[in-house]
């Protein structure tokens, strides 16, 4: 019978602490789903800079006159009456403020010091004979918020696709036209970022963005694709000095995680090939056509590779600290 | 974590207690239940709470009438790029939704590649008419290649042959889901919005005057004359606006819109014969049209009416 008792006592002083929390008073607003990548709760007052609509313009005032200043000033004085301060706060009201406010407050994924890494897929946008599709990857590390260096690459072999536009327009006007095919390509870059921001879809949940421009240099590993005189001509991938130019923009679906759209030139100058079929023979009796000096034009031209790269980002380390508070 | 802690506390006095089972079954089924009543105060709301994810919005089309003065310029061209200056009138009974109307004029220019053809495969060529048997490229593209003084025709590409659009009106619907901002050098800032719009699009095209088919046609390689018509397309697409704060009327933006039809811009016979219709059949007509997107960048000056922007709760 004791330890009925024991047990029904050991589960009674179980239930009080969890029947204390329930008895909290009952909301009358539907209970909301806890945000866990909110961490922190600003205060009450300074809920409408958090939007994406005027920045500059709180919705409350945000002073905070509730009990809790009262009671933070009183503890003050309660411990050191010499060092309590005596403030007009009427006087303090008037005073003018230089408050320095943000577009975005705090800057919700924040790149200083992190990894990007960055696979996508590149579609041609500039060459109707020939599709240079593929995919790349990319990897930068921010210096600082707004600043990376890092590298990328193209990968194109096998996936070179001449287009029925290129058949149909030499068919049909009966001339040969000088197309080349890309094997990979690779830069070291430098990254700005110059802008970013926030949208709200629908009026109902906020997303942050930002957009970015880049440049380097690197190397395009390409070669001519025999038209003229196949019979004849093979040709060899040769690297060849390239320039990289670009922009994108990022949408960040979580903080390390966004997804990325960037439109990139890859300039270079491209050897095509000879138009011309060169005849005779040298004096070892073989034929011109078959030596594969003349095989290439003797100016090269100068080609931009333009994509649409559509990938996805993830930045290490995965979180970090703000240096400030919200 | 609670539950489990309950259900372990339970396992373990079950079998010592077993005369005060009952009462421990009592309070381990009490226990559960306020467990569960916990799990749900959890879900307390913060001061966020029930508040809309924007406050003090800028409604800068909601009852306002936009004028968008700007110009398209076609992209992935093969013969000819178009520039179409045009204008968009819309007007949005809410933030979100808008309906327009966009017109633009097409004005034409060649690309590299028709000037090329137009040097080596005709000007180099001086082919004439009829094409005389023992030059070859003359009588292999006698159908698909103009010459002068055939019909009336001045033996240039653009003038004879190649396709182009010659004007657009497109009623449209405008959906704005996306509002935000933009810091610029993290000091300027703007408004900015993200629209989606789709609607009907009227194209002008310009195209060759079919030829070769028919009892009476006329043999395609004595018809190089460029014919007008009307198409019905689908048209969508979508624009990034951005609005500068001092500026309540005024704002610029960029569209990408497509407007997918089957065109031929050649002007040369691809098709119509043997397997899948995909060989030449001395006829150029409708089936030697291609489908195409037809998509274009449209940049835009924003003026909109009233010039009092509006402010949201």
């Amino acid at each position: 019978m004791n330890k009925a008792r024991v047990g029904l006592l050991v589960a009674a002083a179980l239930l009080a602490a969890p029947l204390t929390a329930s008895a909290q008073p009952k909301k009358k607003d539907p209970p909301k789903e806890i945000n866990l990548d909110e961490e922190e709760q600003p205060a009450a007052g300074t809920t409408g800079a958090d939007g994406a609509g005027d920045a500059t313009t709180p919705v409350d005032d945000g002073t905070g006159d509730g009990d809790g200043d009262a009671g933070g000033l009183g503890d003050i004085c309660k411990i050191d009456p010499a060092a309590c301060p005596s403030i007009n706060m009427d006087e303090a009201a008037k005073r003018a403020i230089n408050a320095e406010m943000y577009a975005v407050q705090q800057i919700y994924a924040l790149r200083r010091f992190r990894f990007e890494i960055n696979p996508y897929f590149g579609l041609t946008m500039n060459d109707q004979f020939v599709a240079h599709n593929g995919p790349g990857l990319a990897l930068n590390f921010y210096v600082n918020n707004v600043m990376a260096v890092g590298v990328n690459g193209n990968f194109y072999a096998g996936l070179n696709a001449p287009s029925n536009f290129n058949f149909q327009t030499s068919r049909a006007a009966r001339v040969g036209i000088p197309i080349t095919e890309y094997a990979w390509n690779a830069n070291a870059n430098f990254t700005y970022v110059p802008a970013y921001g926030k949208f709200a879809g629908f009026g109902d949940f906020i997303f942050h963005y930002d957009l970015y421009v880049l440049g380097g240099v690197g190397a395009i590993a390409s070669r001519p694709i025999a038209v003229v005189d196949p019979d004849n001509r093979t040709f060899e991938y040769k690297p060849r000095l390239s320039f990289h130019v670009g922009g994108g923009l990022r949408i960040f679906l979580n903080r390390w995680f966004a997804v990325v759209a960037e439109l990139s030139d890859y300039i270079f100058f491209d050897e095509l090939e000879n138009p011309t079929i060169v005849t005779g023979r040298d004096t070892d009796g073989i034929p011109f056509a078959q030596k594969s000096n003349t095989w290439t034009a003797e100016q090269t031209s100068f080609t931009n590779n333009v994509q649409a790269q559509v990938g996805f980002s993830v930045f290490l380390p995965f979180s970090w600290e703000y240096r400030l508070p919200k | 974590m609670m539950r489990r802690f309950v259900n372990n506390l339970c396992a373990s006095r079950l079998p010592q207690l077993r005369r005060g089972m009952f009462a421990v079954l009592a309070g381990c089924t009490a226990l559960v239940a306020t467990a569960s009543a916990e799990a749900q105060e959890i879900q307390l709301t913060g001061p966020l709470a029930g508040a809309p994810a924007v406050r003090q919005l800028r409604l800068h089309r909601k009852g306002r009438v936009e004028i968008a003065l700007g110009s398209s310029f076609t992209l992935l061209d093969e013969y000819q790029r178009t520039i179409l200056p045009g204008l968009r009138v819309s007007w949005h009974p809410t933030d979100w939704l808008g309906f327009g109307v966009w017109g633009a004029y097409g004005i034409s220019t060649t690309t590299s590649l028709a000037d090329e053809l137009q040097a080596k495969a005709i000007d180099s060529r001086a082919c004439t008419a009829p094409a005389p048997d023992d030059v070859s490229p003359c009588k292999l593209t006698a159908v698909n290649l103009t010459r002068p003084g055939i019909n009336g025709s001045t033996g240039r590409l653009v003038d004879d042959q190649l396709g182009q659009i010659q004007f657009v009106a497109a009623p449209q619907i405008n959906v704005v889901p996306f509002r935000g901002k933009l810091s610029l050098f993290g000091a300027l800032t703007a408004d900015t919005d993200i629209s989606f719009f789709g609607g009907l699009a009227i194209v002008g095209v310009q195209e060759r005057k079919a030829c070769g088919s028919g009892d009476n046609a006329t043999a395609c390689s004595n018809s190089f004359e460029l014919e007008s018509g009307i198409r019905l397309a689908p048209t969508f697409g979508l624009g990034w606006n951005f609005y500068p704060r001092q500026l309540e009327f005024f704002g610029f933006g960029a569209e990408w819109r497509a407007m997918p039809f089957s065109r031929n811009t050649s002007g040369f016979d691809n098709a119509g014969f043997g397997n899948d219709q995909a060989f030449p059949d001395t006829a150029v007509d409708e089936k030697d049209r291609q489908f195409r997107f037809n998509s274009m960048i449209t940049v835009n000056l924003l003026f909109s009416f009233p010039h009092r922007v509006k402010v949201s709760e």
